[in-house]
Order: structure tokens, then C-alpha cells, then sequence
């Protein structure tokens, strides 16, 4: 549906992105995920056309759109800030679009009314100005005025990020359930892993303007690519070669204390048992416990390492800050990664999560 | 945006591949040429090579002349001596008004704050009539004091009164805005620290206020230097300054040259000032640092003494700011008699000195002729900067910062020396318009007003069309819409109240306009401000008094509305609309669409 092929984005002497390769399949939810800085608003709008790169092309649908103005390309966007028109009352901007092609007026007020009722809004909401509506009736004005020129392409530039962590939430389900309703082919940019992995049919992480991994978002998570992306992605303590080990000497794994190595925060525990059947019991001290209400978040120093954990708050006694506490952990889910290159160790990684 | 592969949105070849680009670019350039850098230019030819060949006999003539000697040494006096004065007096103000709490503070800002709705000639002649030879106050100290001077308030002290008074409009603008921004929270550390309230003040407060201040002291000091209706009105023979005398000069033909190197001397030293001004805002943080800055609380003056004579001294100033608009109100209801013996009673009070004005064609003639230049230039301006503002924000290559800079000659250049420039280089038939003889028509005057307001007009529409999101033309492009389609349904609404806003401000500030109309207009055309300044010379008696007192009190009802309209109304708007307008934007940015523009004080 969408490809990138050896696209390369420079403003004067900076390079914001040498030579991106991607493939967005059709009806796919996919994200670009990265820091601020990384180069996918740059991605997105070159895919929108409003930058041209200086090398590379895009394809759509197999036909390649690089040099096509970005209302030539049958895309639909929602920008960070929705962009809404403030001189305009919702309807009208709904209706801007289809006013530019010429619709005929009684066309244009059904399909504007048509699409305003599959994004929940009223028909009062549509004579009211934009800044009458809130964050999120913004944001359905926004889409709903991105739909309703029926793109091939829907990209979101971050529209969730203006919004308080609540709506955040309740809205990213509703642009998901739109997205599916309609069937769209979008491209959503994100710096937050959370709305990343919870939305996305596939994700693309960024870093410095280059795909660290591209894969859905369990291989993501489980599977990191590199570490950046280990990093990047979720919350792991860094394991000392120290600790590493102690882990082959106690069990019968040869892991390689010389690599960087991560352990995900849910992958250890206190006790031996929950999930942690064949784990390995390494003693420490705990550093720190700090209470979250349903859980509390322990810092435990092992070899050198300070592991962190979460423990669930079911009522029972856990160690306290200053005493004695044992880490279980499974040697198979400690991630490894090539010091040099800063790619994993491992080679069950999927050929297709590869960047 | 684009990238600079290929090609980018913002070079110069692309800027030109628009239709639209090159017709505002035709029209600029030849506007550019033939007003704003030729009449300079020529001034700087006449007065350095006026037979071909370098010529130091302007600079000669100058030297020997004792009149113009004196006025170049009078002008730099007077603008050291403002530049301390405003600063007392407006610093004084700021903090009376904003800073301490004064009882009847908000009554105190009004007072002060009538500089903002009358200045330049009219306040100057508004003085005069109060305080002059012949003026009511004097009139009042006479039959007092028999045997004092009847013109105690005339010369340098007189002009440095009058001007002093006029200039603190920037400090209540500027000065207040920044102490506005000063956080309470240093304040009160400072206080916790044991500070008292003159060590805050002098360590804390002021220092924050450091780069604002210079900004008005060079404002000031720039102000003096060129001042002229102030030295005219009330300088009397011995005090005259650079200003007056290239208008003297310019009317001598044979001492043209002098009157171009003078007005080459003032253009130079405001050059100098701006540039000294430019590079030392450049230098320190002096705002607060802090992330979650507290708004400012008023203090009180904690030793009863010294709240005593602040309480004093505030009150003193706002009497010796409001008596001449009080007196100027009363008497323009006055009969003749009343003007000319200062003895007011009820008896004395009538409506025809309006009925006059208003009715009769000698009084209402120089008022038409200022509202219609007035109104034509504020169009003009405005809406041929309303394209060149929005091209000049949009693609950014040396070519546009070229015109940038040319636009913003009026800017740096003294107005008298602009004026010089236009006389000098269209008074015969001149290619650049047509062949045509400019000077001494009509439209002279209204090419000068339009040129002049320029670079203001141009700062406020550039940062308006900046602050709209650019968000919104993407959105509008990416759904089909061409370029002059989305300036007109996108951009235009949206910058429109600003654009709204500075046509009534430069309306306002040309209407009695004095400076450039003294220069360049036509002879049967006299606008106001020439009016004005001959009444003060007696020209037309105690008629002329009571018409000036009457168009004072027309101006100061124009520009009280115009200044509700656009700073009242504004205060006014609700932050959600204001945020709308600029598509989201943060709106703590510098001048959103619906930023309230300011004008520096009009002094006379």
C-alpha cells in the first residue's frame, strides 16, 4: 500500500533522514514510534508531501506520488493540534474540503452530516464555532474532516498529545474502533510507547532518523531488536556482568557477561513461583520500595546491579527497605546485545522484525 | 516546509515560479526605489557631491553657521536632559501605578495616561495656550505675581517640561509591561532574605526592568534629538533645535545642503542609537528564569514617611498631567472673552466654538483633510502590506530579507530627513514616477505617511501572519486549496482584528500629524497639525485658540475610541477564542493573531 524506498530527508547541512525503507500494508493501523528528534513527523510528512526529500521515493498503491502536491495523494491527515479552522463553524470546517472540489451544496451537507454522526458528533455541535468544543470533540472534528474526502491514507501527527492523560486514553480506543470501522489504511506518529502498542497493528521505531525495528507490538516489546529499542521500550534494569555470572553459575545458560544486558521489570521476582517456575534465585539487598497502590516498586541490589521489580500488594509481608531479598529470574529473558553494534545476541529474532 | 533536496519551498526560484510573487515583487521593488532608497540616497548626493565631485562645503557652511552649530548642540542637550527626566518621571509613574499600593492608583493610571490620547503639536499648543505668554495659568500667576516673567515657560525648560510629560506614554507601555512580568516569587524571597523595600526595588525589581528601560531611555534620547514641534512652539528664539532648523534650511534653497547634512547628522546619531540599543538587548537574561513564574502583588511602603511623600509626589504629577486636558476641555466650551481674560464662568460656557468648527468650512477644512489622508494612508499601508507581510513571512532567502531591510528605512531614519529626501528628489520631473513633479502636490504627503508607517505596520502584520499555526494552511492545502484561496478563507479572517487594529492606530497617529506635513504639504491643503501650530503663532487670534482647544478635544474622543477599540476591547476577549485564533499555538507567543499592537508615545 504505502513504500518507502531509500528515502532521504536533508535540511542544509542536517540529515534527517538517510535512506528510510518501509512497507505499510493495506487496512494496517501502523505507528512510528520514537523520540523527539527521531525523524517520524519527518517520515509523515513526507508521506503528506509536504517535504520533499532529497532522494528516494514514495510509493502508493504502486504508483509513485514523491513529486505529487499532498492534495493530489489521497491522503487525509490530523494534525497535533487539529488545525482546525477558527473563523469557521464545525460543519464548515468539515465541509472545506468537499467546498474546494465544488461539491454541490446539498452533497457536501449529507456526507458532512453522514460522517459527523459516525464520529459522534451532534448536529449541534456542527453549528457551534471550534473553539466552543473540547479537546476530544476537536479531534473528531478533525478526523471527521479528514474522512470525509474518503482518503486511501488517514496519518495522525500526534493527536492525542494536547490532551490529558484521561481523555488520552478514552480516545486513542475511539481511533482505533474508527480506524477499523472504516477500514483506512493509517499512519500514526507517537512518541508514547503506551499509545504505540496499544493501538498499532504494526510499529516502527525510530532513532536519529533510522528504523531500529519494525514489528508488531509484542515482538517490540518482547523481542527488542536493539537496544535502543530495549530501552526505549517499556522499563528494564541494566544487568552488570557481575550478575550475568552468577546467573550461568547457577544455572546451565552460557549468556555472555561481556554484552549489555537487560532484564525486564516483570521478569524478575521476589518469589519463585508466579510465571517464574525454572527461575534462578540471586540474592541482593533491597534499596528502595516505593508504594503505587496496587503494586510497590523495589529496587534490589545484586552483583552489582540494581534490579528493579514490581510486587503485587495482596496484603502479604515483603521485604523492607535494608533487608535481605532474593531475585528470581530466568536466564532465557535476559536481552543481549552486541556492545559494538548495540544489536541483540539473539538469532531467533524474525527475519521480518529485522530493520 | 521542505527539505533542501531538489528544490525547497523558501528559494528564491521557486519563490518566483508564483504568479502572485512577481506582481507584489514588480510593484515593491519599483515602491522600494523610487521612495525609500532614492530620496535618501539623493539626499546623501546633494549634500556630498552636489556639482558630481565630492564637495565638503555643506560641512563647511554648517561649521561656520552659529544658528546651525547651536541647534545641533541644543538637540543633543535636550536629548541627554529627556533621557534622564522620562526616566524619573516614568519610572515614578510605573511604580506609583503598578508597583506600590498608592490609594486611588487606578484613578492615578488615568491621569497619566492622557498622554495616550493627545501628544505631539496638539499637546505641545495645548501647553502653550495654558502656560504660554499668553496662556490661562500664566494669566492667573500674573494677577498673583505683577512682576513676573509672562514667558517663564518658554526655551529649553519649557520644551523639556512639555516633552518630558509627553515621552512617559513608552514607560507606561513598555515599562509597565515588563515589571508585569517580574516574579513575585523573587520578591518575596528576597524579602525572606531580610531585604528592605528600597533594596528590593533597587536589586531585585529594577535590574529585572534593565533591558526595557535602556530600550526607553534610547527612545528618549532619539525623541530629543529630533524633536521638533516642542523647540517650535515653546523654544522661542533661543532654544531651537536640528529638526526646526532643516525646515528653515529647506525652505532656503540656497541652504538646501545645510538642511541635508543636518538631517544626515540626525539620521547618523539614530543609526548609532539603534544600533548601541540592538546590541545591548542582545546581552543577558534579566527575565524570570522561573518555570512557574507568580504574578506580580502590589507592595506597600512600610515606612509611613516615605508613603507620605510617595502619596505626595503621585498626586502632584497626576495634577500637573491632567490640568492642561481639564483646562483644554473647559475651555473649548469658553467664549472669547473667557480665552482671553483665563476668567471662566458658567455664564461663559456655549457650544459655538463646536457649532464653528463643525459647520463652517475654515474650521472644518483642516480637519477633513487630516481624516482623509489620514484614513487613505492607514488603507494604503495596511492593505498592500497585507500581501507583502504574508510573502515575506512565508519564504524566507536573502532576497526577502533584503526587502525586509529596505522596508525598514523609515524605521532608522529620522522623518525629517525621509521629507528632505522626497522634496529634494521629485521637485522636477523625476522617471521613477512617470516623469512627474511630486513636490507641492497633494500626494507628496500622502506617499511620506504612507512610507513612514511602513516598518510598524509591517513588524505587527509579519508577526501576525507568524503566529497563525502554519498547521492550518497544510490542512487547507492538503484538501485542495490553492495558495490565494487559503490567504483568503484561512489566513485573512484569522489576521484580520490585528490587521483592524494598526489601520486605527496609524489613523490615530497621522491624524495631527505636524512633522512630515510641515515638510511636504500643499499649500491649500493644510492638514491639522499645521493648523494647529499656527494658531499657537497667533495667526488667527482668539478664534484660532478656541478651534484649537475644540480639535484638541475631537482628537482626544477619536483616539480614546480608537484605543478602547483596540486595546479595551481586546483586554476583554476571552482566552479561548484568542487561542482558537491561532490555530492551538501556544498562545504565550510574542504577537498572536489578535495581539494588541503598540505605538510609541507621539511626542511633540
Amino acid at each position: 500500500m504505502i513504500r518507502f524506498e531509500n528515502i532521504t530527508v536533508t535540511f542544509g547541512d542536517f540529515t534527517a533522514i538517510p535512506g528510510l525503507n518501509l512497507e505499510v500494508k493495506p487496512g494496517e493501523f501502523f505507528t512510528l514510534l520514537g523520540p523527539s528528534g527521531c525523524g517520524k513527523t519527518t517520515a509523515l510528512r513526507t508521506l503528506a508531501g509536504f517535504i520533499e526529500p532529497s532522494a528516494g521515493e514514495v510509493y502508493v498503491d504502486g504508483k509513485a506520488v514523491t513529486r505529487l502536491p499532498s492534495d493530489k495523494r489521497q491522503v487525509g491527515m490530523v494534525f497535533q493540534n487539529y488545525a482546525l479552522f477558527p473563523s469557521m463553524s464545525v460543519a464548515e470546517n468539515i465541509a472545506f474540503g468537499l467546498r474546494v472540489r465544488k461539491e454541490k451544496s446539498a452533497e457536501s451537507d449529507r456526507l458532512v452530516r453522514d460522517i459527523a454522526k459516525r464520529v459522534d458528533l451532534s448536529d449541534d455541535q456542527l453549528r457551534k464555532n471550534v473553539a466552543e468544543l473540547s479537546g476530544g470533540q476537536q479531534q473528531r472534528v478533525a478526523v471527521a474532516r479528514a474522512l470525509v474526502l474518503q482518503p486511501k491514507i488517514l496519518l495522525l501527527d500526534e493527536p492525542l498529545s494536547n490532551l490529558d492523560a484521561k481523555l488520552r486514553h478514552q480516545l486513542r480506543q475511539q481511533l482505533k474502533d474508527l480506524q477499523s470501522e472504516f477500514g483506512i489504511t493509517t499512519v500514526y506518529v507517537t512518541h508514547d510507547q503506551d499509545e504505540a502498542l496499544a493501538m498499532s497493528d504494526r510499529v516502527a521505531v525510530f532513532n536519529k532518523g533510522v528504523v531500529e525495528q519494525v514489528g508488531t507490538p509484542q515482538s517490540i516489546y518482547d523481542e527488542s531488536a536493539t537496544e535502543f529499542v530495549c530501552n526505549f521500550i517499556g522499563d528494564s534494569s541494566r544487568l552488570t556482568a557481575s550478575f550475568v555470572a552468577e546467573l550461568n553459575r547457577l544455572s546451565n545458560h552460557s549468556l555472555d557477561p561481556a554484552a549489555n544486558s537487560y532484564l525486564r521489570v516483570e521478569k524478575a521476582s521476589l518469589e519463585p513461583s508466579g510465571g517464574n517456575g525454572s527461575a534462578v534465585p540471586v540474592d541482593g539487598t533491597v534499596v528502595s520500595k516505593t508504594y503505587h497502590g496496587l503494586h510497590s516498586r523495589y529496587v534490589v541490589r545484586c552483583h552489582g546491579s540494581e534490579v528493579r521489580l514490581l510486587v503485587k500488594e495482596d496484603g502479604a509481608v515483603h521485604p523492607e527497605t535494608g533487608s535481605q531479598a532474593t531475585v528470581y529470574v530466568q536466564p532465557s529473558h535476559v536481552l543481549q546485545y552486541d556492545p559494538e553494534t548495540g544489536r541483540t545476541l539473539r538469532s531467533r529474532l524474525p527475519e521480518a522484525a529485522r530493520p | 516546509m521542505s527539505s533542501t533536496g531538489r528544490s525547497t519551498g523558501t528559494s528564491v526560484r521557486s519563490m518566483f515560479r508564483s504568479p502572485s510573487v512577481l506582481i507584489v515583487g514588480v510593484v515593491l521593488t519599483w515602491f522600494i526605489a523610487a521612495f525609500l532608497v532614492w530620496p535618501n540616497a539623493n539626499v546623501l548626493i546633494q549634500t556630498f557631491f552636489p556639482d558630481g565631485s565630492f564637495s565638503g562645503r555643506a560641512a563647511e557652511r554648517l561649521y561656520s553657521s552659529q544658528r546651525a552649530m547651536k541647534s545641533l548642540g541644543n538637540s543633543f542637550l535636550l536629548a541627554v536632559a529627556l533621557s534622564i527626566t522620562v526616566n524619573v518621571v516614568g519610572i515614578f509613574i510605573v511604580l506609583v501605578t503598578q508597583y506600590f499600593k498608592i490609594r486611588g492608583s487606578k484613578i492615578l493610571f488615568l491621569g497619566y495616561a492622557t498622554t495616550f490620547i493627545y501628544g505631539g503639536i496638539v499637546l505641545a499648543a495645548g501647553y502653550k495656550f495654558i502656560y504660554g505668554d499668553k496662556g490661562i495659568v500664566t494669566g492667573y500667576l500674573l494677577s498673583m505675581f505683577p512682576g513676573m516673567d509672562p514667558g517663564w515657560f518658554s526655551g529649553f525648560f519649557a520644551v523639556l517640561v512639555v516633552m518630558t510629560f509627553a515621552t512617559t506614554t513608552n514607560h507606561m507601555l513598555f515599562v509597565t509591561n515588563a515589571l508585569k512580568g517580574v516574579d513575585f516569587q523573587t520578591i518575596e524571597a528576597a524579602r525572606n532574605m531580610g531585604a528592605s523595600d528600597w533594596t528590593i526595588l533597587r536589586r531585585i525589581v529594577l535590574p529585572m526592568l534593565k533591558p526595557t528601560l535602556f530600550a526607553v531611555t534610547v527612545l528618549s534620547f532619539l525623541t530629543g534629538l529630533g524633536a521638533l514641534s516642542a523647540p517650535q512652539v515653546l523654544g522661542g528664539r533661543d532654544f531651537q533645535t536640528i529638526t526646526p532648523m532643516i525646515l528653515t534650511f529647506t525652505n532656503s534653497p540656497s541652504s538646501r545642503d545645510l538642511a541635508a547634512l543636518l538631517a544626515v547628522i540626525l539620521g547618523l546619531a539614530t543609526m548609532l542609537m539603534l544600533a548601541v540599543m540592538t546590541r545591548m538587548e542582545k546581552g543577558g537574561t534579566y527575565f524570570s528564569v522561573s518555570k512557574v513564574s507568580a504574578g506580580l502583588q502590589k507592595q506597600q511602603i512600610s515606612n509611613p514617611v516615605a508613603n507620605a511623600v510617595v502619596h505626595a509626589l503621585a498626586y502632584l504629577l497626576f495634577a500637573v498631567y491632567t490640568l492642561p486636558v481639564v483646562l483644554i476641555v473647559l475651555y473649548s466650551f469658553a467664549d472669547g472673552a473667557a480665552i482671553q481674560t483665563g476668567e471662566l464662568s458658567p455664564g461663559s460656557l456655549t457650544l459655538d466654538n463646536y457649532v464653528r468648527v463643525l459647520t463652517q468650512p475654515s474650521g472644518l477644512r483642516p480637519f477633513l483633510i487630516s481624516i482623509t489622508y489620514s484614513a487613505l494612508a492607514a488603507a494604503i499601508v495596511v492593505g498592500g502590506l497585507l500581501f507583502v507581510a504574508r510573502l515575506l513571512q512565508k519564504y524566507r532567502n536573502w532576497v526577502t530579507s533584503l526587502v525586509e531591510y529596505l522596508l525598514h528605512i523609515p524605521w532608522i531614519l529620522p522623518s525629517a530627513l525621509l521629507a528632505l529626501g522626497l522634496i529634494l528628489s521629485y521637485d522636477h520631473p523625476n522617471p521613477l514616477v512617470g516623469g512627474a513633479v511630486l513636490t507641492g502636490t497633494t500626494v507628496i504627503l500622502l506617499v511620506a505617511f504612507v512610507t513612514v508607517k511602513i516598518p510598524f505596520t509591517l513588524r505587527m502584520l509579519k508577526a501576525s501572519f507568524a503566529s497563525v499555526n502554519s498547521s492550518l494552511e497544510e490542512a487547507a492545502g492538503i484538501m485542495g486549496a490553492k495558495t490565494l484561496y487559503i490567504f483568503r478563507r484561512i489566513l485573512l479572517p484569522i489576521v484580520l482584528p490585528s490587521a483592524a487594529a494598526v489601520t486605527a492606530l496609524n489613523f490615530n497617529s497621522m491624524l495631527d500629524d505636524y512633522d512630515t506635513a510641515i515638510f511636504l504639504a500643499h499649500p491649500l491643503f493644510q492638514p491639522l497639525g499645521l493648523v494647529i501650530k499656527a494658531n499657537t503663532d497667533g495667526a488667527e487670534g482668539v478664534e484660532g485658540v478656541s478651534n484649537t482647544f475644540v480639535y484638541t478635544v475631537l482628537l482626544m474622543i477619536i483616539t480614546g475610541v480608537t484605543m478602547y477599540l483596540v486595546y479595551g476591547r481586546s483586554g476583554r476577549k476571552t482566552g479561548r477564542t484568542a487561542k482558537a485564533a491561532a490555530g492551538g499555538k501556544d498562545s504565550t507567543t510574542a504577537a498572536g493573531p489578535d495581539a494588541v499592537p503598540v505605538t510609541p508615545a507621539r511626542v511633540p
